[in-house]
């Protein structure tokens, strides 16, 4: 069955081309979803929101561009705005700890540590480092290259995804090595690991 | 080459987009500097956290989830539509009551039948005309 197919039959409500669809493309939406939000459950619950996105909007599916470029769209968005969500809890959460004396940050910390007993504590802290150092690049650079690293998607489909010039995912991606390579060193040099 | 260029190239050393040229620099530069080869160590470290993360196992019971999401969804939208359908005709049915409640308190109050019934009901509470109020008080002496 190709894209087409699989598309008109979703638009059509058939469930048989939505499993279809799903099995072929979750490796990639949850890869994609991970390399943003750095948390599998995360990872696999935005998978599901895209793909449930796709069932409730097939007919505004029009094939000007290929499926998984909708699909990348789809997951680099609803990514992002787990982020963005995220980022103002802990705004809030932080306002909650200067009154309760950070009780609940700490209970979710604990949690985290225990989804991954078996990392060890070097890979642990490498991992942590280099999640954060992603995290703080600007938005663009980061899904510029999260798409190029994780899903070793060419510059020229990163460009479709992200609806920008080919120059300007270069100078994207290009600048994000080199913020990330800053970071890396100036953990390197304070020996942070 | 000095340290500081090196270590603004490292990265793209790794990810072999270097010219030839450079990439000769910066491979003369390490061979000498044991500073900049233990900091390409530690980039390289860095980095691959990203092939040990790439491609991870998904649970095998996702599409069985997202099934059970989508049927529940389904389930809620028919009774959206439920709502919306009922809603307007119930509300537009209270409406209704209403108006021709208020009609019907409206006829009752202006008819003259009515303002008889309250006058005799006023006469009936007024006592003073079958019992003045010195009657009364010299009963009480």
């Amino acid at each position: 069955m190709d894209e087409a197919q699989l598309i008109k039959g979703i638009q059509q409500g058939d469930r048989k081309s939505f499993q279809i669809l799903v099995e072929t493309y979750q490796p990639m939406v949850v890869n994609t979803c991970l390399g943003i939000v750095h948390n599998q459950a995360d990872a696999e619950d935005l998978a599901q929101d895209v793909f449930l996105e796709i069932f409730r909007t097939a007919e505004k599916f029009r094939g000007d561009s290929k499926l998984s470029t909708w699909l990348y769209r789809i997951a680099t968005n609803r990514s992002l705005n787990l982020i963005r969500n995220n980022k103002r809890k802990r705004f809030f959460q932080s306002i909650e700890e200067t009154f309760t004396g950070g009780r609940n940050r700490s209970s979710e910390i604990s949690e985290n540590r225990a989804d991954q007993p078996d990392q060890n504590m070097a890979d642990q802290q490498r991992s942590d480092l280099l999640h954060r150092a992603i995290d703080r690049l600007p938005e663009k650079q980061r899904i510029a290259f999260t798409l190029n690293k994780y899903e070793e998607l060419p510059y020229q489909q990163i460009a479709e995804i992200m609806e920008i010039s080919l120059a300007s995912v270069e100078s994207l991606i290009h600048r994000a090595k080199k913020n990330l390579q800053e970071q890396l060193l100036d953990c390197y040099k304070k020996k942070c690991v | 080459m000095n340290h500081k260029s090196i270590h603004n190239d490292l990265i793209f050393y790794l990810d072999n987009e270097l010219s030839v040229e450079k990439r000769t620099a910066v491979e003369k530069h390490l061979e000498e500097c044991a500073d900049c080869r233990s900091f390409l160590a530690f980039l390289q470290d860095g980095m691959q956290v990203i092939e040990k993360e790439k491609n991870p196992e998904v649970s095998p019971f996702f599409y069985t989830r997202l099934s059970a999401r989508l049927e529940e969804k389904e389930e809620s939208q028919v009774q959206n539509q439920w709502v919306q359908l009922v809603q307007p005709v119930f509300f537009s049915l209270l409406l209704v009551a209403g108006i021709y409640g208020g009609l019907k308190l409206g006829s009752n109050a202006s008819s003259p039948k009515s303002d008889q019934h309250v006058t005799s009901s006023i006469q009936m509470l007024n006592d003073f005309d079958a019992e003045p109020v010195e009657s009364f008080l010299l009963d009480e002496l």
